[in-house]
């Protein structure tokens, strides 16, 4: 399925570049944008869209989105998903505004909170009113985030399968294994944040740099649409003699490739090599003939080369696929949320069919239908068909509904919502913090000279604004990182344990 | 050889665990035997947080000591950090009963009580009690009192103390090896030590040990502890700050670290970078070196600006002559000593066990600095007082030989 066009194009024109947005909703998702951002992205709009006002001041995205306004007034959803939901709805306009000219919309966002779980599908029903192809990038929570967390994500997943052309997901607790065992949550959240980057980053590449192979766009949606099911990803980089071997071979070793196994059970793969300008065709030959030792011969194998200048000697590979998951109950069928009724209607009209054939450099034969996968598919007609209007799903829905009185969504959400930010950080294993400097002299000290004050550790306002963004990461209680559990250095009111150059407020890129 | 003369120095480190061995020669020099490690993991901040992953790390440094040393290892003098280690200066005094004027060794240790009779915090509990000076009928700086003729014979006394509980964890973690405690020792006193000779030690000098998870000191003038103390600032804070201010993981940040950083500014060329080499399967990110050292530069500004403020809060900084010395894994950072003498305006230099012999890969690694100052401190113990044993010195010490 590999055609080589020999008529290897360099960077195309202006007027060729698809409009492109990325939107990342709620805390996750802006933090994934961040990263994108910073991995230097080009060719795209980049949004940012979340409750939570602090977070989204923090964000170094060029455009920015506060969602309810006046239903979260700037702070957060406290973990739930149906005010999630009511914010976007509330500032649908301002969403669609941002979307407005994209024809294709990657949404990133971390399901199992409120915003991402809540907003997310009603900006992918957003999106694709206007007529826009829509890939969303998400996150499981890790299993240690709890039930509740868990099953909000399932939910807001099985919606945005039915909502968008395809859901790239990554579970957050098989890219923990790329983290060192117990390694805090930072550095796995920031792992995850660069996984999901470099694979939006990748599929943009695909699309925008067609280079020397071309990708069908409904076969890098159907390869990307994996019924549920987990993500394959694997990305390895080099500037060796050998960087195409090395490269690979690195990519092939990504723990959410498991190892290179999985991917012979794959139908389709996506591969996208970049490399700067002295990268050859004999390379790109060299990688796909050893990669093909790694599939089975009905692999499809989609493939994009991209020359970018500032990739200097390097060579990468980027590898990404759905697999079917076997044994994965259809995903929970969505229930009784006021959003089914706003994604109903648009759900089964086929998206802007005109639409998605201009934007892609397509071999003809693949260019025909959006959906072209739904036979060979049945998980992602399966899907489909959940967002179909109420009545059809409420027979099966019936016994789930049953148990949710229990956990009714407003009693779920109660413990976790927090008025206001919480000035401090919370649960420490000891009930007062240790204040270092004014140290305490016993009594009868010989230069004794009266009893110091200690000052009452207070907040500093400059210093707060930067803690923020921390805080807002730390509705769990395992999320300092490091130093999780010792006690926090706090002195003068300030928490020492957050970086210098955030207190500082010195910019570092 | 006879027993005690084989001394053993353990460090429980937030980022390594060392247990030094160590033989006292007949003519007053330490040797070094062998040196044991382990990284550690269950210590944060110069605590333990995690007893029995802490326990195991001990374990393996312990038994890699024994290994080395070819010597069975039955007790150990273990050194004790963390921000909740606390000292101060206090006077005792006793007069003399009418009918005697010769002080003796009793009146010495009245003193000592009496410098002692202070409240510290209810949980805390006493780490040291180290003599300063003595002064007989307000004459000063006497050095040794027994058998001077007086009525009035007073003593300072520097007296360090700490969490009760905290020092209870890090003897429980080695006694339940299980392993006989000689001794808890602060760690700063323990590598001062070793990094300082007596003449420096008179002269006057700071040290500063700036680890994994604390920074301890010591101040030293004529030849006694003023002040010390730890801030629970270290070498993970500056990889805690890389890694989210590069936005990579810990172990990059902390490898990214020890290879190139640097707390100089402006020596970079500019456009500078770094580029990580990886093999986890995200590679080739570019760091402007810059950038990086920019992070640490501030982190371990603000920890010398910090510790200089609890400093001044005395005035003995100005009596050190002969400077700063700073030691541990962190005075690996290049430019360190200069960013000292910047912030103190003081002469500085990076420095590491000065006075044994043996293996010299072990005392010049500055990261050994507390567990070989251990032994020295063992030393100076053991020839004082060889008799004493047990724990009753845990709770309570007198310490004559060591300053
Ligand atoms: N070459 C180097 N450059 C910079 N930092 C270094 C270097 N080598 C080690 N370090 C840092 O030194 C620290 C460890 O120092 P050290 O071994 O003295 O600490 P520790 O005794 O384990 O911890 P502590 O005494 O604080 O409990 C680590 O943060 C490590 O990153
Ligand atoms: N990749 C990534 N995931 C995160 C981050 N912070 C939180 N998450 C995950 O995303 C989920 C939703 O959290 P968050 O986005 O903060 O909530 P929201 O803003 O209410 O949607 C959490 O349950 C985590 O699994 C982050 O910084 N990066
Ligand atoms: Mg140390
Ligand atoms: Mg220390």
């Amino acid at each position: 399925m590999i055609q080589l066009n020999r008529n290897y194009t360099l960077p195309e024109r202006e007027e060729d570049i698809i409009p492109i947005k990325v939107i990342g909703v709620g805390g996750a998702g802006s933090n994934v944008l961040d990263r994108v951002v910073l991995d230097g992205m080009d060719k795209s709009d980049l949004i940012a869209a979340n409750t939570d006002v602090q977070s989204l001041a923090s964000s170094v995205a060029s455009a920015k989105v506060q969602l309810g306004r006046s239903i979260t007034r700037g702070l957060g959803t406290g973990g739930d998903p149906e005010l999630g939901f009511a914010a976007a709805e509330e500032s649908a306009n301002e969403v669609r505004e941002a979307l407005s000219d994209a024809r294709l919309v990657f949404i990133c966002a971390g399901l199992g909170g409120g915003t991402g779980s809540g907003a997310a599908p009603m900006v992918a029903q957003i999106a694709r009113e206007m007529g826009a192809l829509v890939i969303a990038f998400a996150t499981l929570p890790f299993t240690f985030e709890g039930k509740r967390r868990s099953s909000q994500a399932q939910e807001a997943l099985a919606r945005l399968q039915g909502i968008t052309d395809a859901v790239v997901c990554f579970e957050n607790d098989r890219m923990g294994d790329l983290a060192a065992p117990k390694a805090g949550i930072h550095q796995a959240f920031a792992l995850a944040d660069m996984t999901v980057s470099q694979s939006v980053r990748s599929i943009v590449n695909l699309i925008q740099r067609p280079g020397i192979m071309r990708v069908g766009f409904d076969d890098l949606l159907a390869a990307l649409r994996g019924g549920g099911g987990r993500c394959l990803f694997g990305y390895g980089e080099s500037d060796t003699d050998n960087r195409a071997h090395e490269a690979l071979d690195q990519a092939l070793r990504n723990p959410l490739m498991d190892r290179g196994r999985m991917l012979e059970q794959a139908t389709r793969v996506l591969v996208q090599v970049s490399g700067g300008p002295a990268m050859t065709l004999s390379e790109v030959e060299i990688l796909m003939r050893e990669l093909n030792r790694h599939i089975s011969d009905e692999t499809q194998l989609l493939f994009g080369t991209a020359v970018d200048g500032r990739m200097g000697n390097r060579l990468s590979v980027t590898l990404i696929s759905s697999l079917r998951r076997e044994d994965a109950p259809a995903a929970t069928p969505p229930v009784r949320r006021p959003m089914e009724t706003h994604v109903a209607p648009a759900a089964p009209q086929p998206p802007a069919e005109p639409s998605p054939q201009p934007l892609l450099a397509i071999l003809p034969e693949q260019s025909a239908a959006l959906e072209p996968a739904a036979q060979e598919n049945p998980a992602v007609s399966a899907k489909t068909k959940e967002l179909l209007p109420l009545e059809e799903n409420s027979p099966e829905a019936a016994p789930v509904q049953q148990n949710e009185p229990e956990q009714a969504p407003a009693a779920q959400a109660a413990p976790e919502i927090e008025p206001t930010p919480a000035p401090e950080p919370v649960a420490r294993p000891e009930p007062v913090a240790r204040i270092i400097p004014p140290k305490k002299k016993p009594p009868l000290a010989p230069d004794y000279t009266g009893p110091k004050v200690l000052p009452h550790p207070q907040p500093e306002k400059g210093s707060r604004e930067k803690v923020a963004r921390q805080e807002t990461l730390q509705f769990e209680p395992v999320t300092r990182g490091r130093f999780e559990k010792s006690e926090p250095t706090i002195v003068e009111g300030q928490d020492l344990d957050v970086p210098t150059f955030l207190r500082k407020n010195v910019r570092v890129k | 050889m006879a027993s005690n003369d084989l001394m053993v120095g353990l460090e429980i480190g937030t980022s390594k665990i060392c247990v030094v061995v160590g033989e006292s020669r007949t003519d007053g020099t330490t040797k070094i035997l062998g040196v044991g490690q382990a990284p550690s993991r269950g210590v944060r901040k110069g605590e333990i947080v995690d007893f029995e992953t802490a326990m195991q790390c001990v374990a393996e440094a312990v038994a890699d000591a024994e290994q080395k040393s070819d010597l069975m290892i039955k007790s150990v003098y273990v050194g004790v950090g963390g921000a909740h280690i606390q000292s101060f200066n206090n006077r005792g005094s006793v007069l003399l009963p009418d009918d005697r004027d010769e002080i003796d060794e009793q009146d010495v240790e009245d003193a000592k009580i009496s410098a002692r009779e202070v409240s510290i915090p209810a949980q805390n509990a006493f780490l040291h009690c180290i003599i300063q000076h003595y002064h007989v009928d307000g004459q000063d700086g006497v050095l040794n009192p027994l058998g001077m003729l007086g009525q009035k014979l007073e003593a300072d006394y520097h007296i360090i103390h700490g969490v009760r509980t905290r020092i209870q964890n890090t003897i429980r973690c080695v006694k339940e090896l299980p392993l006989e405690v000689e001794d808890v020792v602060f760690t700063a006193l323990a590598s001062a030590q070793v990094v300082l000779s007596q003449q420096q030690k008179n002269l006057g000098a700071l040290v500063i040990d700036m680890g994994g998870g604390t920074t301890d000191y010591i101040l030293y003038v004529d030849g006694a502890v003023k002040q010390s103390g730890a801030i629970g600032i270290g070498g993970d804070h500056i990889t805690n700050d890389i890694s989210m201010g590069l936005r990579i993981p810990m172990a990059r940040a902390e490898k990214l670290k020890t290879d190139e950083g640097s707390v100089t500014l402006g020596n970079c060329l500019p456009g500078e970078t770094v580029v990580l080499k990886d093999d986890s399967g995200f590679a080739g990110k570019e760091i402007e070196r810059e950038t990086l050292n920019t992070i640490i530069h501030l982190r371990v500004r603000e920890t010398f600006e910090l510790l200089k403020k609890q400093l001044d809060e005395e005035n003995f900084i100005n009596y050190i002559g002969e400077g700063i010395f700073i030691t541990g894994g962190c005075s690996l950072l290049p430019g360190i000593d200069h960013l000292a003498e910047d912030i103190f305006e003081i002469p500085a230099r990076v420095a590491h066990a000065q006075t044994m012999s043996g293996l010299t890969s072990a005392f010049q690694n500055p990261q050994f600095a507390t567990a070989i100052g251990l032994i020295k401190y063992a030393q100076a113990v053991q020839v004082e007082r060889p008799q004493r044993r047990g724990l009753s010195r845990l709770i309570s010490k007198f310490l004559p030989g060591i300053r």
